[in-house]
C-alpha cells in the first residue's frame, strides 16, 4: 500500500499585529506500486489506460517522423501487460492508429501479441496534413470513455507544430480534457510554440519539455513511460482547510515544477478547498500555502491551515500550519528557509518567461532586466541547470548584481529549452 | 444559544446558532477572542472535572509517565472555547483553527458559592504544571463554615511535574477534610494539632510528587505547596516555596500570611526592599519544595483571626509575580468591584494574562462576609503565629 507523509515547513512566529502565514508543506509517497494494479489487487484487470499520440503531420520531416515512429514503439516496450492502451496519430484531425476498431472499446489489453500489431501499426505513419491538437485531445478523451473501468488515464503527446486549430478550439478541448485524463507534452525541433503545448501540459497535469534532436525522442519517451507505470497511485487531491474568516491567499506546487494551483479550487467543505494533483509515484512534491489571517493577541496560538492529502474521501496525511504571535522580534523576524528558497524559484520561474516574451516582442530592456533578475535569483538559489541554460541566452557581466546582455545569436532551441525548463525547480538541501 | 444575541462588534442581530456575525464576522463569544485566558467554558454538569480526572488531560510534551497516555485517548471531544466549533484530532478546532485548552490546562472549581479557583496555563509555558484542590461547606455565612484551598506549583524544569502537583494537590485536600482537632484545648495545643495536620498535608502531598517520577528520573517532579484552611473565623496555613496565601480584609491593609521559602526572601530577611528582591536575577529560585530530591519537607505554619469581611487568597506566583504587594493585589480586586470568587478568580487570572502571562496562574479565593463567632475573651485579633519558621 502507498503510504503518504507531509511534512511541514514554516516560520511560526507572527509579528503583533502579523496576519500572513507563509508555508511549505512536503508530501512524500512511498510503496506506490505500478499503475493500474494497486486498486484492484488482481493481476489482469488493470485500471491504467495510456494512449500515445503522435503528431503526422506534414511538418514531420522524415528524420524527425522516423524518430517518433522509433520513440512510440520504445514508449509501447514500456507499458506493463495488462494495462489499456491505444495509439492515436494526429493531422488535422485525429485518427486511431491502434487498436482498428469503429465502436465499442477502443482501448486494447497490452500483451506481447498486441504490442507487436500496435508496433508495426505504428511503422505505418507518413507524413502529411496539418496540425488539429484540440482533436487529437478529443479523441483521446473518446477513446478512454470507451472502457469505463480504466480509472487512470495518461496520455503522451508529441507534436512538432504550431497548432493550425482557432484557440478557442483547442481551449474548449483542454477544458474538456481537464480533471479527465493527464497528458505529458513533448514539442519535437523548434517550430512548435511552448506556450501552446505548455496550457495544455499544465492544465491536463502534465510535463512539458523540448525534443531537439530526432535520436532523443526515443529515450525521451521510455522515460516519460516508465514514469507514468510507476503511478501505483491513480489519482490524489491536495485539501486546504483554513479557519473561518481566513483567506487562502495562494496554494502552488513548487516542487518538482511551480504550478499555481489557487484557480484550480473546488470545493469540499466552506472551510476547504481541494485542488487536484493527479497520479502519484513514488515521489515528493512541495506545496506553498499561504494564508491570511485575523491578527490575534500577542501569545496566542492558531491553526492557520490544514494541509492534507486525500485519496477519494480518505484523508492519508496531513501536516499542520500554525500561527503564533509573539513579539520576540528575533522569532518573528526569521523567514523559513524553504519558503524564502521557493519564493526566490517561483520569481526565477516568472522572470524567465517574462523575459523571453519580451526578447520575442523586440522589447530588449526588459527582457534585459527580467533575464538580469532570473540569472540572480538562479545564483542565490542554487539552481544550476537554470543558470546553465540562462548562460545559453544571455551573457553575465555580473551573477551577483544581475548585470546581463542579450546574445546577438541563440540557437532556438535552448531558448525554448530555457522557456520550457522555467518552472523546474531545486530542492533545498534539507 | 437559542437567546436572541447581538453581535458585539457591529450590533447587528445574530439570529440562529451561527458561531460568527453575519455582518462583520466577528466571533458571538468575542469576549473570549479578545481576551486571552479565561475562555474555557465551566465544566458543565456531569463533565469530570480533571481533579476528579488526573490522567485525562493531554500532555503536551514528553513525559515518563506512561499511565497517563491510556486514558488521554479516550478523551470526550469537547467543543472550542472560542466558537464552539468542534475539536479535531489534532487538537484544534475545526471551525475557527484556535487550539484547544486541555482540561488540565485550564480548569475551575467552585465547591460552594463563596469559595472558587481557576488554574490556568498562562501565556508562555505549553503545559500547566500549577494544580488545585478546594473544598467548602456550603454556607459561608455559617458558624461552622469551612473552607479549604490548596495549590502546588510543579517546577517546570522537571519530569511529570503536571502529574505531580494535581496528584499532591488532590492528596492534600483528602488530608485536610476532616475538621482539626482541638489537641488539649490549650491555644498551644491547638497551634500544634492544626501544625501536626498541616504538615500530615504536606506529607501526603509530598508522596504523591515523589510519585509521579520514577526513582531513576533525570530530573523528578517537583512542586512548591501552599495551603490556607477557614474553620469558623480561623484561618491556618501552610507553605513550602513560593505559593502564596493572603488575607485581603475589605478595609484594613491586606497581609502575605505564607513566607516564601526563596532566594528573595532571603535578601529580604536581609534587609533588601521586596521589589528589589524579588526582582533579582535569582529571585525565583526556591529554596525548600516537594519532590525526591527533598527529604520530609517542612511546613511554614501560621494562623490568623479574621475580624472583618475580605477575600483569602491562595495563589501561584503566576498571579502574585504581577502583583506581590497585598495593596496591589486590593487594588486589582478593587477594580474588579466583584463579591463572587469565581469571576473575581477569572479576573485576576486575564489581569496576569494582561502582564504577559509568563508562568502558570493559580487563583483560588474565599469570600469571607466577616465573623461568625463572638469572641469576648479575644478582644485584639491573633496575630501571626509561626511555629516552624
Amino acid at each position: 500500500m502507498a503510504e503518504f507523509v507531509a511534512t511541514v515547513y514554516q516560520n511560526e512566529f507572527l509579528p503583533d499585529g502579523g496576519t500572513d502565514v507563509n508555508a511549505i508543506v512536503t508530501i512524500t509517497c512511498t510503496g506506490a506500486g505500478t499503475a493500474g494494479q494497486s486498486a484492484t489487487g488482481t493481476v489482469g484487470s488493470s485500471t491504467a489506460g495510456e494512449i500515445i499520440i503522435v503528431d503526422t503531420s506534414g511538418s514531420m520531416g522524415h528524420e524527425t517522423m522516423e524518430g517518433a515512429k522509433d520513440a512510440a514503439q520504445a514508449a509501447l516496450a514500456e507499458i506493463v501487460d495488462g494495462t489499456r492502451f491505444a495509439v492515436i496519430a494526429g493531422t488535422d484531425s485525429a485518427f486511431l492508429a491502434y487498436p482498428l476498431v469503429q465502436d465499442g472499446p477502443a482501448l486494447a489489453v497490452m500483451d506481447a501479441q498486441s504490442r507487436e500489431e500496435a508496433s508495426s501499426a505504428i511503422s505505418q505513419f507518413r507524413a502529411s496534413g496539418g496540425t488539429a491538437i484540440g482533436s487529437w485531445l478529443d479523441l483521446a478523451g473518446s477513446v478512454f470513455a470507451s472502457v469505463p473501468e480504466v480509472t487512470q488515464r495518461h496520455a503522451i503527446l508529441l507534436t512538432d507544430g504550431e497548432n493550425g486549430e482557432q484557440p478557442a478550439r483547442l481551449d474548449a478541448a483542454i477544458q474538456r480534457a481537464t480533471g479527465y485524463f493527464q497528458c505529458d507534452c513533448r514539442g519535437a525541433g523548434t517550430d512548435w510554440k511552448v506556450e501552446e503545448l505548455r496550457r495544455v501540459a499544465q492544465a491536463l497535469l502534465g510535463t512539458v519539455d523540448i525534443i531537439p534532436s530526432p535520436s532523443e525522442m526515443r529515450e525521451e519517451f521510455r522515460t516519460i513511460m516508465q514514469t507514468a507505470m510507476g503511478r501505483g497511485v491513480a489519482d490524489a487531491q491536495l485539501r486546504v482547510w483554513s479557519p473561518q474568516g481566513a483567506q487562502v491567499l495562494f496554494v502552488r506546487q513548487v516542487a518538482p515544477t511551480v504550478e499555481d494551483l489557487s484557480d484550480r479550487r473546488t470545493t469540499v467543505n466552506p472551510l476547504t478547498g481541494g485542488y487536484p494533483t493527479g497520479a502519484w509515484g513514488d515521489e515528493s512534491r512541495d506545496y506553498h500555502v499561504a494564508v491570511r489571517l485575523p491578527a490575534k493577541a500577542v501569545g496566542q496560538e492558531q491553526l492557520a491551515a490544514r494541509v492534507q492529502l486525500a485519496l477519494g474521501d480518505d484523508v492519508v496525511t496531513q501536516g499542520l500550519v500554525k500561527a503564533t504571535w509573539s513579539n520576540d522580534s528575533e522569532l518573528t523576524a526569521k523567514i523559513d528557509k524553504q519558503v524564502a528558497h521557493y519564493t526566490g524559484q517561483v520569481e526565477l520561474a516568472s522572470m524567465i518567461q517574462e523575459g523571453l516574451a519580451a526578447k520575442a516582442a523586440g522589447d530588449g530592456a526588459t527582457a534585459t532586466t527580467k533575464l538580469g533578475r532570473a540569472v540572480q535569483l538562479a545564483a542565490e538559489t542554487g539552481n544550476a541547470e537554470a543558470t546553465t541554460r540562462l548562460r545559453k541566452v544571455v551573457d553575465v557581466d555580473d551573477e551577483k548584481e544581475g548585470t546581463v546582455r542579450l546574445k546577438r545569436t541563440v540557437d532556438k532551441a535552448d531558448e525554448m529549452a530555457l522557456d520550457t525548463a522555467s518552472t523546474k525547480t531545486t530542492r533545498i538541501k534539507k | 444559544m437559542t437567546e436572541p444575541r447581538t453581535c458585539p462588534s457591529c450590533g447587528a442581530a445574530a439570529p440562529g446558532e451561527s458561531n460568527f456575525c453575519e455582518e462583520c464576522g466577528t466571533a458571538l463569544s468575542a469576549d473570549v477572542l479578545v481576551s486571552g485566558a479565561p475562555t474555557t467554558p465551566a465544566p458543565e454538569a456531569g463533565e469530570s472535572s480533571p481533579i476528579e480526572d488526573m490522567d485525562s488531560g493531554p500532555i503536551s510534551s514528553a513525559t515518563t509517565n506512561h499511565s497517563a497516555t491510556a486514558a488521554q485517548e479516550s478523551a470526550a471531544p469537547v467543543a472550542c472555547a472560542s466558537c464552539g466549533g468542534s475539536i479535531g484530532p489534532d487538537g484544534y478546532c475545526e471551525q475557527c483553527g484556535v487550539k484547544a485548552l486541555s482540561p488540565r490546562d485550564h480548569f475551575r472549581e467552585q465547591p460552594a458559592p463563596w469559595v472558587a479557583g481557576v488554574c490556568d496555563k498562562g501565556i508562555r509555558h505549553h503545559r500547566n504544571e500549577d494544580a488545585m484542590a478546594t473544598s467548602a461547606s456550603p454556607d459561608g455565612t455559617a458558624r461552622d463554615r469551612r473552607a479549604v484551598l490548596v495549590v502546588l506549583d510543579g517546577v517546570s524544569n522537571t519530569d511529570d511535574s503536571q502529574v505531580g502537583s494535581l496528584a499532591g494537590a488532590k492528596a492534600a485536600l483528602a488530608a485536610l477534610t476532616v475538621p482539626f482537632p482541638d489537641g488539649l484545648g490549650t491555644d498551644g495545643s491547638r497551634v500544634a494539632a492544626v501544625t501536626h495536620v498541616l504538615t500530615n498535608a504536606v506529607k501526603a502531598a509530598q508522596a504523591e510528587v515523589v510519585a509521579a517520577a520514577t526513582p531513576e528520573a533525570a530530573n523528578p517532579a517537583s512542586a512548591t505547596f501552599s495551603a490556607a484552611v477557614l474553620e469558623g473565623d480561623v484561618v491556618s496555613f501552610a507553605n513550602v516555596g513560593d505559593s502564596r496565601s493572603y488575607w485581603l480584609p475589605d478595609s484594613s491593609p491586606g497581609v502575605q500570611l505564607s513566607v516564601d521559602d526563596s532566594a528573595a526572601q532571603g535578601l529580604i530577611a536581609a534587609g533588601m526592599p521586596r521589589a528589589e528582591a524579588e526582582s533579582s536575577p535569582q529571585a525565583h529560585a526556591i529554596t525548600k519544595w516537594l519532590g525526591q530530591d527533598s527529604e520530609e519537607p517542612t511546613p511554614t505554619v501560621g494562623q490568623l483571626r479574621i475580624t472583618e469581611p475580605g477575600w483569602l487568597l491562595v495563589c501561584s506566583d503566576g498571579l502574585w509575580n504581577y502583583a506581590s504587594e497585598p495593596a496591589q493585589l486590593v487594588e486589582q480586586i478593587r477594580r474588579t468591584g466583584t463579591d463572587d470568587p469565581a469571576a473575581l478568580a477569572l479576573a485576576l487570572t486575564d489581569y496576569a494574562y494582561g502582564q504577559g502571562g509568563q508562568d502558570n496562574i493559580t487563583t483560588v479565593l474565599a469570600r469571607i462576609p466577616g465573623p461568625v463567632l463572638v469572641h469576648n475573651a479575644d478582644p485584639t485579633p491573633t496575630s501571626k503565629e509561626q511555629p516552624h519558621g
